[in-house]
């Protein structure tokens, strides 16, 4: 047996997760998708002495369309939010970043808020989060709470141990969308990823992997946005982005931080020349 | 240590087991359920020789625990001809005799998962072109072959 003894709980609904999470914190960790979980538990990386087993919780399965928003459910998987239709044409930009992630066997186990609020530097699905401005419900024994993404996955912020993110509340955004982005190996955490999306009103663009959690990049959005449907030149988007760049830049063993920020502005590039050929879901 | 029955149908049986919860369903399918042509290489998800489907659902075995799998049902390459939805001809099915055919493996050590996630693959997309075929084979891992022989194996049974 690779992963460490823990005990196992297998709550039948969110109050009962949430009075596990009070009880144990600090020592709980949630099980959805596993497919970073288990890895971690397997190689003894984590070590929890309470595993709750979330996926027989009913209901959490659900894309829900709301009048001004969607609601996403703690065991929408990401395959299943890659095909569903509503996704594609409300939430902009989530499904063009999602067939980025992993590989379809792992999607289809997954889930689209593990791997959230996991912020694995490089994650795609946050850079898509702090884009469009997603929210998340936390719910802990005490009450449920609303959080913008930038207070979950933000610099330095995390899920409260005694909280579980119930759902992710994504905006009703049909627009253009354009993802790209360059990893070591296909299905693998990216070195620098792009989201660029537009709508008439306003562009967006975000960067996952150049900075530790994902960066908001309102400079270069306005440059795309006013250029559009032409594409600023590289050089015009990496003056934009020093602008933009308010944290340091990411370096870890796969890659360092001069190779980020030079990738950065032509990752950028390819992301808004897809997000310009694509047609508007509106 | 905490302990749980599960049931489970593995290959078409229903079996009943008393599981560590920390025991791994690939540990689980080797050890306890006879499952030998299962195969469990990286251990963390990385490889794929591990895949089987869930209820329907391609997954890695060792990404999950055994304890939940209670309640379902487990295909292992044991189900292939059922994953494929045809008999075997002489033993091999379809996909089997085409990796022969095509020299798809060497060693045999990532075929078990390969050729599962390939049946349910080819069962949801009968004629994927070759950018759908690399797609899937991303999350397969394969030292012998140098893949060319596994796509030249799948391009020839898509419909």
């Amino acid at each position: 047996m690779k992963p460490a003894p823990f005990a196992y709980a297998r709550p039948r609904t969110v109050l009962e997760t949430a009075g596990l999470l009070a009880k144990h914190t600090g020592a709980a960790r949630l099980l959805a998708g596993g497919q970073s979980l288990v890895p971690l538990l397997a190689r003894r990386l984590a070590c929890p002495v309470l595993l709750v087993d979330i996926n027989r919780i009913a209901g959490l399965d659900a894309i829900e369309v709301l009048p001004d928003q969607i609601r996403m459910g703690a065991l929408v998987r990401q395959q299943q939010a890659l095909c569903s239709e509503v996704i594609r044409r409300e939430v902009a930009g989530l499904a063009e970043a999602l067939a980025w992630v992993a590989n379809p066997v792992i999607r289809q186990r997954g889930t689209v808020i593990g791997n959230l609020i996991a912020n694995t530097p490089g994650a795609e699905l946050t850079a898509v989060a702090l884009a469009l401005g997603a929210r998340f419900v936390l719910r802990c024994a005490a009450g449920e709470q609303i959080l913008a993404a930038e207070e979950l996955i933000g610099p330095g912020r995390s899920v409260p141990a005694q909280a579980m993110v119930t759902h992710v509340l994504w905006p009703r955004r049909p627009a253009q969308a354009g993802f790209f982005e360059v990893a070591r190996r296909d299905g693998h955490a990216p070195v620098v990823a792009a989201l660029v999306t537009r709508t008439a009103r306003d562009c967006r663009v975000a960067l996952s992997g150049l900075t530790r959690t994902a960066l908001v990049c309102p400079t270069m959005a306005r440059l795309i946005g006013e250029g559009y449907p032409r594409v600023p030149s590289r050089e015009a988007l990496a003056a934009a982005l020093t602008v933009d760049l308010t944290q340091t830049v990411h370096t870890d063993g796969a890659c360092g931080a001069q190779y980020r920020l030079q990738v950065a502005p032509a990752v950028s590039w390819r992301a808004a020349q897809r997000m310009s050929l694509s047609r508007a879901t509106a | 240590m905490q302990c749980l029955d599960i049931r489970v149908i593995v290959d078409g049986k229903a079996l009943t087991a008393t599981v560590p919860v920390r025991l791994l369903l690939s540990d689980f399918l080797r050890e306890q359920a006879g499952c030998g042509g299962l195969h469990v290489a990286c251990g963390h998800g990385v490889c794929g020789a591990c895949t089987v489907v869930l209820d329907d659902v391609p997954v890695r075995a060792c990404l999950l625990l055994a304890v939940q799998a209670d309640g379902a049902a487990v295909q292992t390459i044991a189900s292939l001809p059922q994953l494929e939805g045809c008999e075997p001809e002489r033993g091999l099915t379809p996909l089997q005799q085409s990796f022969r055919r095509y020299h798809a493996l060497q060693c045999g050590y990532c075929t078990p998962g390969l050729l599962v996630a390939t049946a349910k693959f080819l069962a949801g997309c009968p004629s994927p072109d070759r950018a759908r075929i690399l797609e899937h084979l991303n999350g397969h891992l394969c030292r012998c072959s140098g893949y060319a022989n596994i796509i030249a194996a799948i391009e020839a049974v898509r419909a």
